[in-house]
């Protein structure tokens, strides 16, 4: 029997209250996320202290994420919950922003898939050759919130697929742009997983919105692959491949492939400053870790967040670091795509 | 549909709901009554008291809390021309004067009445439209939600008083103040001077407070005396609710109007209670005591924006869009619940939908009920001396200002534009006039901008 050297005392949170800030309001998506995973983490965090979430909206959640840049400190008792709304200012050098993701470690990712269905009247049935050729003629509105956001995502991908779309910008979220579908005032459109699930595949059912393409996955190698929510709806790339013979490539592919993993792949994150002792940092993403892998989590989350497996350890690593990086190049392609299309600076 | 609305009748009244229901009452009660701090601030602190409760009990007391907002904040818009939320600032203009002449708890009597009765009116229409509502709601397009804007505007005819230039220009000047921040479709900003506070725009709740309280805080000072000339507190609530009973027609019209305007996404809100004092105003013979206090000019509003909360379930449940800034967050709540709005809901789930109207139809009658009975007490700080009353007004305007943002440029604004406003009301131009244009700034250029892209 040998002597064991007594490990550190591991990071114990008890009598203490964390606050997470989410820098967006309480009607949308990333509060949605935040809520369900609070209570959660709560439970899994040794000590079980007091989550509270603070939603601070304003300047396109800038404002509370600037909030936490200033404030944070290094004890681990405040979190930011950050979406791709809050990734893409600071990709495209919005002035706005004053934080940067280098200054943070992630202790868990959340995907988000996104897929684009189409009103019937357009006589296009899939994304084969012939129903794009189709497509194509068609001269088409679409709802967004402007170029600079994460709609970005999707107009790009129209024009790499030369569809005619023109933008319809002012739109106060996907919620509206979804309820100008159903209107019949736009024929294409595109929503996130969770509201897809909930608010679109009623459309379906009914026969009056026909699912096209997603924009994929990031395999584990970061490839794209087909989105596992939806494994019969074909991504972007193959659905270039079906039009033209040959995968897509190119500045604007590239483009593509780097703001569309910075918004979907890795959407939602959480993360504490850098600089929090490792005993910390390893409590909190062991708990992350633990809550992921609860029984019944899966189950529960496939119906808020879709079947997307959550990111902890070194795979958030991975993904955090696509989701935050753009090369040069495409950040400048990107920056004159946006001005000459739309005249939008970022 | 008739299964569906027995089956929610009967689970209404049950025990565990009904006291659930109270409890978000009685605390939608406390919290509403301070300016400022009603509406969406008192909702959203509330909301993560749901956590961890069984789904029907969060959804009673979430019903409880959403309906007395309108009916709660009344109290310091009529007792100290204060708004206590963008649904009561018309309520301003008529029940403040009435509380100045000494008969505020006949103003309160009515509202409360007229808030109760417009409250269940707008559920019985509720009950029978939700079944259509939808394919109805998805014909307003955004040209007529731009039309619907226009209406709003044009109500500075009715409101300018006797010189429409200057009510025309204080509209104007409200457009200009609403167009301030971030533009609606291209995210330009104006008028910002680089100022990240700016850049949101100003928030309504200071606006209104600057340019309604403030004023009237001003000038009650230099007045002296207390808030209710007479010293008696007049004819009391009785004579209230028999003034909405002479006026019911006037209350299930408006009671009508709010629950439709109020059923449009995104619209209802702010527009609904000056829309109904408009047409009360339009459709009266005698306009000589509008602005001075004329019941009617309370009542037309109060109905219509209790029957707007339910009316703006409509686009809640059926769509997820929130039909207003309360209805946002009980999205909110609904989905911590683990109930998701959509077409399921006058489907599959019609009985809740019911449960949920009525609840709030309940849920309106107690709480209308409740501030009927505290009225006359409530009534009697118009009788204090206002320099007593004073401090404690400005220091809850500032903190409700506050709460708006948590950011000290709130508080500037609400200096700045409190001496906008005292200019304002010294001049003679119509402040209302002003609010209009500043709430409608953005929902109109949205929708006309939409408009034009979608149909060229």
């Amino acid at each position: 029997m040998g002597t064991v050297a007594t490990p550190a005392p591991a990071a114990d949170f008890s009598g203490k209250r964390i606050e997470w800030i989410i820098p967006y309001g309480t009607g949308g998506g990333s509060n949605r996320w935040a809520r369900f995973y609070a209570p959660r983490l709560q439970k899994n965090i040794p000590g079980q202290p007091t989550l509270a979430i603070k939603n601070m909206p304003g300047a396109s959640s800038t404002k509370g994420t600037n909030f936490f840049a200033r404030r944070a400190k290094t004890d681990g008792l405040m979190l930011l919950g950050t979406s791709g709304s809050t990734q893409f200012p600071f990709l495209l050098d919005d002035r706005r922003v004053k934080y940067d993701y280098a200054d943070w470690e992630v202790i868990l990712a959340t995907p988000v898939g996104g897929i684009v269905y189409v009103n019937p009247s357009l006589g296009v049935k899939e994304a084969t050759r012939a129903g794009m050729k189709q497509l194509q003629k068609a001269k088409l509105k679409f709802g967004s919130q402007g170029a600079t956001s994460l709609d970005l995502v999707p107009l790009l991908a129209f024009d790499i697929l030369g569809l005619t779309v023109k933008p319809v910008f002012g739109m106060k979220g996907r919620g509206p742009s979804r309820l100008a579908f159903e209107r019949g005032e736009v024929r294409i459109d595109y929503q996130t997983t969770p509201a897809f699930i909930k608010r679109v595949t009623p459309l379906v059912k009914a026969g009056k919105a026909i699912p096209l393409m997603t924009w994929g996955m990031l395999d584990a190698k970061g490839d794209l692959v087909r989105d596992p929510t939806f494994p019969n709806l074909p991504h972007v790339g193959e659905v270039y491949e079906r039009m033209h013979g040959k995968k897509p490539k190119g500045p604007a592919w590239n483009a593509w492939r780097t703001f569309m993993a910075a918004g979907y792949p890795a959407q939602k994150m959480i993360f504490v400053k850098k600089g929090t002792p490792a005993d910390i940092v390893d409590a909190l993403r062991k708990a992350a870790a633990d809550t992921i892998n609860e029984p019944g989590f899966k189950e529960a989350a496939a119906k808020t967040l879709g079947n997307y497996p959550q990111a902890v350890g070194a795979k958030a690593e991975v993904l955090k670091k696509i989701a935050t990086t753009v090369s040069p190049e495409s950040k400048a392609w990107v920056k004159a795509w946006l001005k000459r299309r739309f005249n939008a600076v970022p | 549909m008739l299964e569906a609305l027995t089956a929610a009748l009967i689970e209404i009244t049950s025990g565990q709901h009904l006291i659930y229901l109270l409890a978000g009452v009685a605390m939608g009660l406390a919290v509403g009554i301070f300016p400022g701090l009603g509406g969406i601030v008192g909702l959203s602190i509330l909301l993560p008291f749901l956590y961890g409760m069984d789904p029907t009990s969060a959804l009673s007391m979430l019903i409880g809390l959403v309906a007395v907002i309108p009916t709660s904040d009344t109290f310091t818009s009529v007792l100290m021309g204060i708004p206590g939320s963008s649904a009561s600032q018309a309520t301003v203009l008529d029940g403040f004067p009435l509380a100045k002449k000494g008969e505020g708890a006949r103003a309160l009597g009515a509202a409360f009445s007229a808030s109760l009765f417009g409250g269940l009116i707008g559920a019985v229409i509720l009950t029978f439209v939700i079944v259509v509502a939808r394919d109805v709601i998805l014909l307003f397009t955004s040209a007529e939600l731009f039309m619907l804007t226009i209406l709003g505007l044009s109500m500075v005819g009715v409101l300018a008083g006797g010189n429409l230039a200057k009510g025309l220009l204080a509209c104007g000047l409200g457009l200009m103040f609403g167009a301030l921040g971030g533009a609606p479709a291209t995210g330009e900003f104006r008028m910002t001077l680089g100022n990240a506070y700016l850049g949101d725009g100003l928030p309504l709740v200071v606006i209104g407070l600057a340019m309604f309280a403030v004023p009237e805080i001003i000038d009650l000072l230099r007045a002296g005396g207390s808030i209710s000339r007479s010293q008696t507190l007049g004819q009391g609530w009785l004579r209230g609710l028999k003034d909405m009973w002479a006026y019911k027609w006037l209350c299930v019209r408006c009671a009508g109007i709010g629950c439709m305007i109020g059923a449009l996404p995104g619209l209802g809100g702010s527009v609904v209670d000056w829309i109904a004092y408009g047409h009360v105003k339009q459709t009266s013979k005698d306009k000589s005591q509008f602005g001075k206090g004329d019941i009617r000019g309370v009542l037309a509003p109060e109905s219509a924006n209790n029957a707007k909360e339910g009316g703006g379930l409509i686009p809640t449940l059926l769509f997820g869009i929130p039909g207003s800034g309360s209805m946002a967050v009980f999205i909110g709540g609904m989905v911590l619940i683990g109930l998701e709005p959509g077409p399921s809901m006058v489907e599959a789930q019609l009985n809740l939908t019911y449960v949920i109207i009525w609840s709030l139809a309940l849920a309106n009658v107690v709480g209308a009920g409740a501030c009927l009975f505290l009225s006359k007490y409530v009534a009697m700080l118009t009788t204090i001396r206002y320099t007593y009353l004073a401090p404690f007004m400005i220091m809850v305007i500032c903190f409700a200002a506050f709460q708006a943002q948590r950011d000290l440029g709130d508080l500037i604004t609400l200096f700045v534009v409190g001496l906008l406003g005292i200019l304002l009301k010294r001049f003679g131009w119509p402040r209302p006039a002003f609010l209009i244009g500043f709430v409608l700034a953005d929902q109109s250029e949205t929708e006309l901008y939409q408009a034009v892209q979608f149909y060229d």
